[in-house]
């Protein structure tokens, strides 16, 4: 006899998720049979946008998500030099990915200590106060003098994600939302002594990953062997690549490419495709592709159970983030699961903290940035990678203003609900044969979800103009 | 001994950086919380990106977040550090807007079409009504960040959900105190909050029920680049104004404070204006609408009509 399991709201993410699961006994066993991901909060930025003066886009898309604000600096600077024809010069380009890197590093730390580690730490006895109860506590879990050890680095990790903001700002102005990122480049000139003090914070950083947060990574992945087989998903994986190595734009430090049905292949964004058969939108808004994107409400639409769009390339599911980068770039090739994503998420940490020691090296003091004017009309397409996975500014300009403005982020290629053939998106897929040992304390569903490092602010961003939204309630 | 007036605005401004840092600064923090038990917080998040949460974890000037979460405050409630979900989650939340008495702290704006559905705290739970129900009983309100003072970016035209900020959700009620930014300083909240604790009261709060010691003063009028020749260009030492800087209608004290400091007591390492680029104005109600286009890059700079 099968239930609903609902996890409403899912903590430790960015942004407003409830996951709901249909659950049945199988061999003795809770087992999840189907899920649904539903994100819970809509502002409308596309609208918004609409009218604004094009510089404004790279400013007001940062707003979109404070935890990856700089990624959506990236793109829409990306997208406004395409539609701009400005090229930033070498400076601006490095400073551009320091910011970026020093933010990716702010995340991934986050991630691992903050949002997904106490999946898997018993700190009774340790923290005993809220925030950290109430909160599921399982046999499974580390205790003792490893969980002690686990809760010292977390106090650390937390004082290391702000050093890496720190250092963002150096060149950033201030993080989270950098005020420096412009097509053309960056305002921030570079001198020395920018570089000496970025330098310096890190390598503080760079040891940290090296020896705290990658041997804690490897403790998790030893003491959980079985999550190297749970939670695999679609298996097809996508990355538009991003820090760009020189200013071609096909040099970069993690490659553009995707893993479909086994294969590595190119990606070509003509096609990707938004279905929304089970998304809140008109059947006019889906099967498009995001340049000529549409988004029209249909808050009563029979089946429909999300406000995210479906995107698939060619029609499949792809997972996005720092494993399919990884994978992609031959960097790690081990698997799909819930610990191949965090491994590969602190080795990218590392090797994305690595590269930028050089690139500090291969800046020269003086300016960062050549003025590119507005034109009053133009196209661009600006691809890049958040934290979290691909993300892609499509924009247009007409008459001097944002005539049109989509956003496929990364968090709506992993939470997707089904598309118009009835295929499941990648995290109700990775959840799919999770098994519950006791469903009161769903912990097994949260170490799945929790793997994506889904960031829901970024996975919505569609406009509803025309009223009613419905509530989906599961009945069993 | 002569000396110019940009020698002397110079000296001031940094004595005066000196002194109301540490006015509004070291608030005795020490005393303030060993004083008492620690203050409830509720923290809802509403129609918001997360920034004003990531920016707290930065806080350092008067404390650092691990001191604050483990040590001076009982966050009883905070979806993006908490450990339960789901039911667990809400049950803390309920349980604690039962016993009361505590400081609510709301980021994000309050979406009033659909029924408030544009944004569920969890089922059942719209953030309209929630943040309703959770001020009823707090003793404080503190809406941080645009979004939840003004409504901010989600609230720009055509605002297609209705946001609205929480005092315009709450009415005019004494309990409010508004900590804008897009997003928020960490001082500007952690300092709020600590002189709340210190004194047993709201701060002085200007007409936009902002604490006066942070959003007392216009960027422009402790800018270090207000004696210099308005410039033309992004990316130079001079003057913004004419591509487009608000400073002089905007309200709040980066200039002096900077951002992301490294050391407890001590100002930032950079802002908006020291890294070349105009004030976007992201403290004031009129944010984004009012402060659009945020820059002029071409070739006319903007005449001066502030």
């Amino acid at each position: 006899m099968s239930s609903v399991l609902g996890i409403a709201p899912v903590t430790r993410i960015e942004g407003h998720l409830d996951v709901f699961m249909t659950i049945d006994l199988v061999n003795g066993v809770q087992t999840v049979l189907d899920a649904r991901t539903k994100g819970q909060m809509f502002r409308g930025f596309e609208q918004i946008l609409q009218g604004h003066q094009p510089l404004d886009a790279v400013h007001l898309t940062q707003r979109i998500c404070g935890v990856c604000p700089i990624s959506h600096g990236m793109a829409s600077s990306l997208a406004l030099e395409q539609a701009l024809g400005g090229v930033p010069p070498s400076n601006g380009r490095i400073v551009r990915n320091l910011i970026l890197g020093a933010n990716f590093i702010q995340s991934h730390i986050l991630h691992f200590y903050h949002l997904a580690a106490l999946d898997y730490i018993d700190t009774t006895g340790i923290l005993d106060i809220a925030p950290w109860v109430p909160r599921y506590t399982t046999p499974d879990m580390v205790k003792g003098a490893a969980a002690s050890t686990f809760v010292q680095h977390y106090v650390q990790a937390l004082a290391m994600r702000r050093k890496a903001h720190q250092m963002g700002a150096i060149f950033g102005g201030k993080l989270p939302c950098s005020p420096v990122f412009i097509p053309g480049g960056a305002s921030q000139p570079v001198t020395s002594a920018k570089v000496t003090s970025f330098r310096t914070i890190l390598t503080e950083l760079r040891s940290f990953i090296n020896n705290i947060m990658l041997p804690d990574v490897q403790t998790v992945a030893t003491l959980y062997p079985q999550y190297y087989n749970i939670g695999r998903g679609p298996g097809n994986l996508l990355a538009y690549g991003v820090f760009d190595l020189d200013n071609s734009g096909t040099n970069k430090l993690l490659k553009r490419g995707r893993l479909t049905k086994g294969a590595l292949g190119v990606v070509d964004t003509t096609q990707i495709k938004e279905y929304v058969k089970y998304s809140w939108y008109t059947p006019a808004s889906g099967n498009l592709n995001p340049a000529n994107g549409v988004t029209q409400a249909s808050a009563d639409k029979v089946d429909a159970y999300s406000w995210i769009k479906a995107p698939r390339y060619q029609g499949a599911v792809h997972e996005v983030g720092p494993l399919a980068r990884m994978w992609v770039n031959g960097d790690y090739r081990k698997g799909i699961s819930v610990i191949d994503r965090l491994m590969a998420r602190a080795l990218e940490a590392r090797k994305v903290a690595d590269a930028m020691d050089g690139w500090l090296s291969q800046l020269s003091a003086g300016g960062s940035y050549t003025r590119t004017l507005v034109k009053a009309s133009g196209m661009g397409v600006g691809l890049t990678e958040a934290p979290r996975g691909a993300l892609g500014h499509w924009l247009q300009i007409s008459n001097s203003v944002i005539s049109r403005y989509q956003i496929v982020t990364p968090t709506e290629w992993n939470a997707s609900p089904m598309d118009d053939n009835k295929i499941h998106g990648a995290l109700e897929q990775a959840l799919k044969g999770v098994k519950i040992a006791d469903p009161a304390k769903p912990i097994e569903a949260l170490r799945v979800i929790h793997s994506f490092d889904p960031c829901l602010s970024c996975a919505v961003h569609m406009a509803t103009p025309d009223g009613d939204t419905r509530q989906f309630v599961v009945t069993p | 001994m002569r000396i110019t007036r940009r020698d002397y605005l110079r000296a001031s401004t940094a004595a005066g950086v000196a002194l109301s840092l540490k006015a509004s600064g070291m608030l005795d923090i020490e005393k303030a919380w060993a004083a008492g038990t620690k203050p409830v917080v509720l923290w809802l998040q509403a129609q918001g990106c997360t920034g004003c949460s990531v920016s707290f974890l930065n806080s350092i000037y008067y404390a650092t977040v691990d001191t604050l979460l483990t040590q001076t405050l009982d966050v009883q409630y905070h979806t993006t550090v908490m450990a339960a979900a789901g039911q667990m989650a809400v049950n803390a939340a309920n349980a604690a807007r039962n016993r009361g008495n505590y400081i609510l702290v709301v980021n994000g704006a309050i979406p009033t079409g659909a029924a408030g559905k544009y944004c569920m705290l969890w089922p059942g739970m719209t953030a309209l009504d929630g943040v309703k129900a959770f001020a009823a009983n707090a003793s404080t309100i503190i809406a941080v960040g645009t979004c939840a003072a003004f409504g901010g970016i989600p609230g720009g035209a055509p605002n297609p959900t209705g946001a609205k900020s929480v005092g315009s959700i709450l009415g005019t009620t004494s309990k409010l105190i508004n900590v804008p930014g897009c997003p928020a300083h960490p001082d500007w909240l952690v300092g709020t909050v600590s002189y709340i604790m210190q004194n047993g009261k709201l701060p002085v709060l200007d007409s936009q029920r902002r604490p006066t010691t942070y959003y007392g003063s216009t960027v422009h009028s402790h800018c270090p680049r207000r004696e210099s020749e308005t410039g033309s260009y992004i990316g130079g030492s001079n003057c913004l104004y004419g591509m487009g800087c608000k400073g002089p209608r905007t309200h709040c004290d980066c200039p002096s404070r900077k951002w992301n400091s490294g050391t407890a007591g001590q100002a930032g390492v950079n802002w908006c204006v020291e890294s070349c680029t105009p004030c976007h104005g992201c403290t004031e109600p009129t944010f984004p609408d009012g402060m659009d286009p945020f820059l002029t890059v071409n070739n006319t700079p903007r005449a001066y009509d502030d």
